[in-house]
């Protein structure tokens, strides 16, 4: 290989000029019945997008029918008052167009796509499915059974699992805690539940309307009127939801995956709703630690050790409550050392103030892969959706760089010693209970076990160690022993 | 009905460096961000037998730093200065890319330059990369249900081993490569005359083009490698196996195909007969099998789109009661009628209309423009076919559709392959199912998306990559698009 390059390769480059985003200032109106309006025309691609986003989401869920939003959304192209399920999926192909629905925890979307020639066509179709569908009952037998089976075929996977344990752990009775339906709770979904549920919470005070594209504000204004306008129906009252349990001790959560080829760890506790005023120091804090791959669980447990293909933190801030996470996927016989390393990282983060240049790169990240989220309609309207669904300031896009700015090494601090608690910490671990039980022991107060379909089950019996694995444990020991 | 509409059309500067460099230049000056990417012509493909995974694996060490970055120093100099950024290896290529904020155009372009000039290969990071590779493959293939079941179904259809292999090749394989190899494998692959760079966005093409030559004109060209032996025997066979999945929670059924290379005359009409067949809800075999029999949960497929002999596959997950012999003959009678009747004037109306969308819809992002414009230089010696080749689809006529399907698919020539359930008894007929998610663009030698979704959707199935997708953000199932704060997209 060539040792002596030339003498201008050296030092990275500086950069050019900078050039400046200009952000668009979206337009917006409320109907009288309440739904809100938001437009943003841009005429670069003939192109439109629309989301029509309301605030009822997973969380909402009857208590008795857990998944039933779900459910919901997937039948809204099931059929309506005027087309079939094939009906709608010919006349949406046949545009061109994507129209599709799904919720998150805290709102649901309706999302449409097309060519702007027939942005008026699918957004009819749009309102359609939103507003008048009708679950017909072939259609809705036809989803339970499949749901059915996808509920046995989630459980293959190891992400599923620790998913699933993680939010049963963490959000204890706040419906945050479900993941997915149940045999019994599909079975309960009756087309008159749906029905109720859709009158209900599908309501157009609250909702957002949200359309990006190359469309004109006054026409696509008069269009939603005339589709949308008619639309009625009370706001439901604010649900109160249980508060998250309360976390004292640092416990491990095995889920027995017989015969994995790696441990899933998710390391969680709670953190912070998206509304909360240190939600910026913690991004700041998060991106530091493990928001990319060169942050430094990515540096630690894949570059320098060689775990895990990738090791991250997140961020999961949601309306009514949020989690902090550190996730890896690690072959088993290194379980005890990656947890060893998570924890190592998790205590420097909360002792040791971040230098200037971990928060300049940080606060650079964010600031510079903002535009580039920004590029697409996808991206911009997605923004637009949050925004209205998490109740941010109206400024935000425009403020967002300045408040990432405005962030200190002390803030950076303060918010890992608040809102990253390892003493507290669910460890869930999804692997091969034999293999990870005596891994994961040391680190933790006591250790429970769960089966692949959630319940709990008896301590595996003891199982030989390979070389790798004791010498993690042993590494873990003398880091215990040095404290 | 057709829409007045009018193409967004990709502007295209090309030059050569002395060094054979191809280069290609997009100015788009609406949003202030640039994407460099740059494609090396070796793939899976280039991998002979007992080296499998060793493009993949070398696309890990081109992170490991080169005599001006530092090791991981590539991952920090571009997160640093807010970009995103990725390699990932196909059958085809192996390539590189970053979306930068405009003004680091010459950031990009170092750092592109120094691990093609000065490449740094050391056992310890082959070492390190090799375990990440090898966690990889755990997470994306070893530990995952149908996935390896999937990498077997290209080792039915192909017979060539260049064609067979997969992407992130054996473990076995990966422990056999050597300093020496690794460093002979830049040598002859990573050379400037067997790579194209192109850069979209928001730059000055005159800036732009004096970045390029003062970063890689000095690059030494070098012997061009041997090309690739691709050829696939002509064969009429079809081939059967049974295939344990240790995590499948439910049987599956995929199928294989051969089918011509890409940018044939027959490749064109066959990816249009495959949209008819599997492509979204309204798709034939969607409506027929998912819909009317209710004898699948979920079916997905398409076309894995190379310069050789390339293949269609379908997958799709039984539900208990239906045999894979009945949903075969299914699968056949809606193959028969597409070869009979051809497509309806709805059905043409579609494809144009979902042609015209995808295209434009694409070129929102500059990333998408640099890899298709990378893709038609380095296969097609012809980055301008990124503005003709939308016109070429559309010039399908459905006579074509009908001919290409009763050639390449009503055919004794093809693979099929019985996922069974590690607790399926010897010889027992698959008995249950799940759903497929619609279909992610395949990337040549991919596995196919998982079946069914976790709660939030994982990597990506794309070609095997040097960082991993985000980790799913902790949410509930069919979380809206996206999560609430910046996924590295990486």
């Amino acid at each position: 290989m060539e040792t002596h390059t030339e003498t201008f390769r050296r030092e990275p480059p500086p950069p050019l000029a900078h050039r400046t985003l200009n952000l668009p200032v979206p337009f917006e109106t409320t109907l009288p019945n309440g739904l809100t309006l938001v437009v943003v025309e841009q005429d670069r691609l003939p192109l439109v997008n629309f989301r029509l986003a309301l605030p009822t989401g997973d969380a909402h869920d009857p208590l008795q029918i857990p998944g039933l939003t779900d459910l919901l959304t997937h039948m809204l192209n099931e059929g309506t008052e005027e087309h079939t399920s094939r009906q709608l999926a010919e006349e949406v192909a046949r545009l061109g167009a994507t129209l599709t629905a799904g919720a998150s925890s805290d709102y649901t979307t309706v999302a449409a796509s097309a060519l702007a020639a027939y942005g008026e066509q699918v957004l009819a179709l749009l309102a359609e499915v939103a507003l008048r569908p009708n679950f017909p009952e072939n259609e809705l037998e036809l989803a339970r059974q499949n749901s059915h089976q996808n509920l046995i075929a989630q459980r293959a996977q190891a992400s599923f699992l620790a998913t699933e344990r993680t939010a049963r752990v963490m959000f204890g009775e706040h419906p945050y805690h479900v993941v997915s339906p149940t045999h019994e709770s599909i079975d309960a979904t009756t087309r008159d539940a749906l029905a109720a549920f859709h009158r209900a919470r599908f309501v157009p005070r609250g909702a957002v309307l949200a359309v990006v594209g190359d469309v004109r504000r006054e026409h696509i204004i008069a269009r939603a009127g005339e589709l949308f306008g008619g639309w009625e129906g009370e706001a439901p009252a604010e649900t109160r939801f249980p508060d998250p349990p309360e976390r004292r001790e640092r416990v491990a959560y095995v889920v027995d995956r017989p015969g994995s080829a790696q441990s899933n760890i998710i390391i969680a506790n709670l953190a912070v709703t998206r509304t909360h005023p240190d939600y910026f120091p913690l991004l700041v804090m998060h991106t530091i630690l493990g928001g990319t791959a060169s942050a430094r669980l990515f540096m630690n447990l894949r570059e320098e050790k060689g775990y895990t293909y990738g090791a991250y933190s997140s961020l999961d801030a949601r309306r009514h409550a949020g989690t902090f996470r550190a996730t890896a996927e690690v072959r088993t016989p290194v379980t005890a050392a990656s947890l060893k390393e998570f924890f190592y990282e998790l205590g420097r983060i909360r002792d040791e103030e971040v230098s200037e240049e971990e928060l300049a790169n940080a606060k650079s990240y964010l600031t510079g892969v903002f535009p580039i989220r920004l590029e697409t309609q996808e991206g911009l309207i997605d923004q637009l959706v949050q925004m209205k669904m998490h109740g941010l300031a109206p400024d935000y896009l425009h403020r967002y760089a300045e408040r990432v700015r405005a962030v200190t090494r002390e803030d950076v601090r303060r918010v890992a010693r608040e809102f990253v608690t390892p003493e507290r910490a669910a460890v869930v671990v999804v692997g091969d209970a034999g293999a990870v039980a005596e891994q994961v022991r040391p680190f933790v107060e006591r250790v429970e076990f769960y089966d692949g379909e959630g319940q709990p089950k008896e301590a595996p019996a003891g199982a030989p160690e390979s070389e790798e694995a004791a010498a993690g444990a042993d590494a873990q020991e003398e880091a215990a022993n040095a404290e | 009905m057709s829409a007045t509409l009018t193409l967004p059309r990709v502007g295209v500067e090309q030059f050569a460096l002395a060094n054979g460099l191809r280069v290609v230049l997009s100015e788009d000056r609406s949003v202030p961000v640039v994407s460099v990417a740059v494609y090396y012509d070796v793939g899976s493909r280039n991998e002979r037998e007992g080296r499998t995974g060793f493009a993949h694996l070398f696309e890990h060490m081109m992170f490991q730093g080169s005599e001006n970055v530092p090791k991981a120093g590539h991952f920090q100099y571009i997160f640093n200065n807010g970009g995103t950024m990725n390699g990932t290896t196909s059958t085809e290529r192996t390539n590189y890319f970053e979306t930068l904020p405009a003004s680091q155009l010459p950031l990009a372009l170092w750092l592109e330059s120094d691990r093609m000039r000065s490449l740094k290969v050391t056992q310890e990071n082959l070492d390190n990369q090799r375990e990440a590779v090898k966690e990889e493959k755990r997470l994306n293939y070893d530990n995952r249900p149908y996935s390896n079941a999937f990498l077997h179904l290209n080792e039915l259809i192909f017979r060539n081993p260049a064609n067979a292999h997969s992407t992130i090749g054996s473990m076995e394989d990966l422990d056999a490569a050597t300093i020496d190899d690794l460093r002979e494998f830049f040598r002859i692959y990573y050379a400037p005359n067997n790579a194209v760079v192109t850069i979209v966005g928001d730059f000055d093409p005159r800036e732009a083009r004096a970045l390029v030559e003062k970063y890689f004109s000095t690059i030494p060209a070098q012997t061009r490698p041997a090309p690739a032996e691709v050829d696939e025997p002509e064969e009429v066979a079809v081939r059967r196996e049974t295939y344990r999945d240790p995590f499948a929670q439910l049987p599956g059924l995929m199928l294989g195909w051969k089918t011509p290379a890409r940018r044939t005359a027959d490749f064109y009409s066959l990816s249009l007969a495959a949209d008819l067949l599997l492509e979204g809800d309204s798709s034939r075999l969607y409506q027929r099998l998912v819909k009317d029999e209710e004898s699948v949960v979920g079916i997905q497929g398409g076309i894995g789109e190379r310069r050789g002999p390339s293949s269609l596959y379908v997958f799709a997950i039984p539900k208990p009661g239906h045999t894979t012999e009945a949903i075969k003959a299914t699968i056949d009678e809606e193959i028969r009628r597409l070869a009979a009747e051809g497509p309806a004037p709805q059905e043409m109306e579609k494809l144009r209309n979902n042609i015209l969308n995808d295209f434009t819809r694409g070129c929102q992002s500059t990333l998408y423009r640099a890899q298709r414009l990378s893709e038609y230089a380095l296969y097609d010696g012809d980055p301008e076919l990124i503005n003709s080749e939308v016109e070429r689809y559309l010039s399908v006529t459905p006579e074509e559709i009908k001919r290409a399907a009763a050639r390449y698919l009503m055919t004794d020539n093809y693979s099929l392959l019985e996922v069974v359930t590690a607790g399926a008894a010897e010889g027992e007929a698959p008995a249950e199912a799940a759903p497929a998610p619609s279909g992610e663009p395949e990337e040549p030698g991919s596995p196919p998306p998982q079946v069914p979704p976790p709660p939030r959707s994982d990597a990506p199935s794309t070609a095997s990559s040097s960082l991993p997708a985000e980790p799913p953000p902790p949410a509930s199932p069919g979380q809206p698009a996206s999560p609430s704060e910046p996924p590295p997209e990486v």
